[in-house]
């Protein structure tokens, strides 16, 4: 037994029939704003992801970049006019986790003319580890051979700049260091 | 339009969009049909959503809960997206209930739609299935106490065991029940009901909606209206209304809860997500081994009556009248899992405990959050805890001073315990016996205090002692009786010859530790820094100096710390 409802699907074409079937251009106009409707909702509905879903995958690009603590490094007396290789660590947030006391990075800490001074060891061309070669008294790159004098000028090779100093603070005898990062491969030194 | 020609040549896909919306609605658009389209298009956005929030959360028992709190309280929008997805799956239960109580109506499950019925029943679960897995994956106590609850049901029923081992994955919950949880929620489930959904619209375009059963087939053709735009707009219309609301909830409610990392060790009150709260109610009326008729036959039952209606359905005709078996089952059905909710609601609102749980919940949910802006340790879940200043001295008092000092019920004896220390009840019974284990018992040269005997000094007296002795402390140890303070001082000089032994002005060389400021922070943290100074213990110390190994905030805060154990007098 078939009740009314159960039809067969409808023909191929019959749909097209509809319209010509309908009250001509009243209804033409009608469903011309429905169809307006449709793409003018649409396009809210969508936006109610899309729009915050902008600001919320690029996060946290473009935050104010926040400048990091002095940490120490030892005391004074540790230092003098031969370079000594210092690690410098600190409690690091890595987006929702913190990690305590992690190593963030080093740096060689060299006196001259009475005043201490702090190189990073990331090579300014494409940031390998900087060595110090004691019999030359310069410092080297492994890499490319990039190599610095003891005042951390370039001497020789591709690094397009001197080595990056990094800040450093002496007080009650102690010794400490703003660790930074600088970009890579340009001439001027730029914080990252 | 050349472009949308040229693309058409290559692919067809004008024709492609042309075929899904040239459809024929018989008997015209109409509202009573949009209920499809908007879980359609709840679930593509909950798709969506879930991709985003995929962006930040990371499955694991340590990230979970850190994950979730960054991208909810830190990550721009977060929260907003977060609450949509969640509100989003509370619309869908709402919207697949409309949906399935149209079609009951309609008498859309009868002949030939039966296959439409199932696949929808199939796909109704599913929706449940995605609310139970989501709602573990935030790691939060809520999540996890009320999940463990639907697993342990799980578990209680004959052979439900190894299916609770399997899903958890092991005996208990861990990383390894929020990886499974986790894929099951974000890829077993989404492709189950996207192919489900296919189906089911196939099955609709070849039977065409259920138009309402008074209309002739001359009607239903006289009447017809193509889907497009007619009653898409209708659909895109009901689409927009949902999205408007869910969107004014989410700012409502500002977004989802996300409770306290889950904590193995408390008890929170569990309850789960609302459309689950019939259920959960209806396990309050079968105890012991009755639960399983609530837990899985009456359930069961239900399912099956479902699936079956299309036979159960008697009727000749689709009209209401004919078939009032089918319409009055479901709708007893609906009038009792409103009732089970309606009771489980206004029970908990009369719950006091209850109430005082929610309140206690939300407390620690708010700390923990703030707690977690500063980063969460790296153990993640509840070490989220130990950002808290007063944890970490807890954690340094067990290090440095644990193992001989007992404080909050845990410790040593070797020395003063420092449980009540400092309050009347703590001095009375040191005054009375210091050679007691809980005070300096455990030592090896602090027996020179006798001990005081009830013949040698009496309650009462003792009791004008102590509030003397706490005057000395200053104001920082509470309000003290005058009259009390003036017999305890005559007693302290004359009879008990407290005098020969301590002095009672800072700085003052003698034998037993001066009591001036005693029992406050500073006296605390100077005992802690060097307690064999002349006007402390002197050459009797025992106890370890702290000063230089401890930085000075440290022994502040370790100071303060003991001296809040004094109870409020």
């Amino acid at each position: 037994m078939r009740s009314s409802d159960e039809r067969d699907p409808p023909e191929g074409g019959e749909a097209h029939d509809l319209q010509d079937r309908s009250h001509g251009t009243e209804s033409a106009s009608r469903r011309g704003l429905l169809k307006a409707g449709i793409g003018v909702l649409g396009c809210g509905l969508a936006a109610i992801p899309a729009v915050p879903a902008i600001g919320y995958v690029l996060y946290p690009l473009g935050g104010a970049r926040v400048a990091g603590a002095f940490l120490p490094v030892g005391e004074r007396g540790q230092f003098s006019a031969t370079p000594v290789r210092v690690d410098l660590h600190a409690d690091r947030v890595d987006a929702w986790s913190r990690e305590r006391d992690v190593k963030l990075g080093s740096c060689w800490v060299v006196e001259q003319d009475g005043k201490l001074q702090a190189f990073s060891t990331a090579c300014p061309h494409l940031g390998c580890a900087v060595d110090y070669e004691p019999g030359e008294g310069k410092f080297k790159c492994p890499c490319h051979r990039s190599a610095f004098t003891a005042k951390g000028e370039v001497e020789a090779g591709p690094s397009p700049r001197p080595m990056d100093t990094l800040e450093i603070e002496e007080k009650d005898g102690l010794v400490a260091i703003r660790f930074e990062r600088f970009r890579q491969g340009v001439p001027h030194k730029e914080p990252v | 339009m050349a472009m949308l020609d040229w693309l058409e040549a290559r692919t067809g896909i004008k024709t492609a969009l042309g075929h899904a919306l040239n459809e024929e609605v018989a008997g015209g658009a109409r509202l009573r049909y949009v209920f499809g389209s908007v879980l359609t298009y709840l679930f593509m956005q909950q798709v969506v959503l879930g991709i985003l929030l995929a962006f930040y959360y990371s499955p694991s028992a340590s990230d979970a809960w850190a994950s979730t709190a960054y991208l909810n309280d830190q990550v721009s929008a977060g929260w907003f997206l977060r609450g949509l997805h969640h509100h989003g799956s509370s619309a869908m239960v709402v919207v697949v209930i409309l949906h399935m109580l149209q079609v009951v109506w309609a008498g859309a499950y009868r002949a030939p739609r039966e296959v439409n019925w199932w696949t929808g029943l199939a796909m109704g679960g599913l929706v449940l299935a995605f609310a139970l897995t989501g709602y573990l994956l935030p790691w939060d106590q809520k999540g996890y106490w009320a999940t463990q609850v639907a697993t342990g049901i799980m578990g209680s029923v004959p052979g439900g065991e190894p299916m609770q081992q399997a899903l958890q994955g092991g005996p208990q919950y861990g990383n390894l029940t929020i990886t499974r949880f986790y894929a099951l929620h974000v890829f077993v489930l989404p492709i189950s009901l996207t192919l489900l959904l296919v189906g089911h619209l196939a099955l609709f375009r070849r039977h065409g909606v259920t138009p309402p059963a008074g209309l002739s087939d001359a009607e239903l053709k006289r009447k017809a209206q193509p889907f497009w735009p007619d009653q898409l707009f209708l659909d895109v219309l009901a689409m927009a209304v949902c999205g408007a609301a869910l969107v004014g909830l989410t700012y409502q409610t500002h977004g989802a809860e996300l409770f306290a990392p889950a904590d193995p060790a408390s008890n929170f009150v569990a309850r789960p997500e609302w459309y689950f709260l019939f259920l959960y109610q209806l396990l309050k009326y079968f105890e012991g081994p009755l639960q399983i008729i609530a837990t899985v036959l009456l359930p069961g039952a239900v399912a099956v009556m479902l699936f079956a209606l299309p036979w159960i359905d008697r009727g000749k005709t689709r009209k209401a009248k004919d078939r009032w078996v089918a319409l009055s089952i479901v709708g007893l059905l609906m009038a009792g899992v409103t009732a089970l909710t309606g009771i489980a609601m206004a029970e908990d609102a009369a719950n006091e405990s209850y109430q005082h749980g929610l309140e206690v919940a939300e407390k620690e949910s708010k700390q923990a959050r703030e707690l977690a802006l500063l980063g969460v340790p790296a153990a993640g879940g509840v070490a989220v805890f130990d950002n808290d200043p007063k944890n970490q001295t807890r954690k340094l008092f067990k290090e440095h001073c644990g193992t001989c000092h007992t404080i909050e019920g845990k410790g040593g004896s070797e020395a003063p315990s420092f449980v009540d220390y400092g309050g009347k009840a703590w001095l009375t019974a040191l005054i009375r016996n210091p050679a007691d284990k809980r005070f300096y018992g455990g030592t090896k040269a602090h027996k020179t205090m006798e001990p005081l005997t009830v013949e040698a000094v009496s309650d009462a007296e003792l009791a004008a002692v102590v509030e003397y002795v706490r005057s000395l402390g200053g104001p920082e140890l509470g309000t003290t009786d005058a009259g009390l303070v003036a017999q305890g001082k005559e007693l302290w000089a004359g009879k008990l010859e407290c005098s020969s032994c301590h002095e009672i002005e800072a700085g003052k060389d003698s034998t037993g530790p001066t009591l001036a400021g005693r029992g406050t922070a500073a006296w605390i943290a100077r005992i802690i820094q060097d307690s064999s100074a002349k006007d402390l213990y002197g050459d009797t110390a025992e106890m370890p100096k702290f000063a230089g190994k401890l930085s000075p905030a440290e022994i502040e805060a370790l100071a303060q710390y003991v001296a809040e154990q004094r109870p409020r007098e």
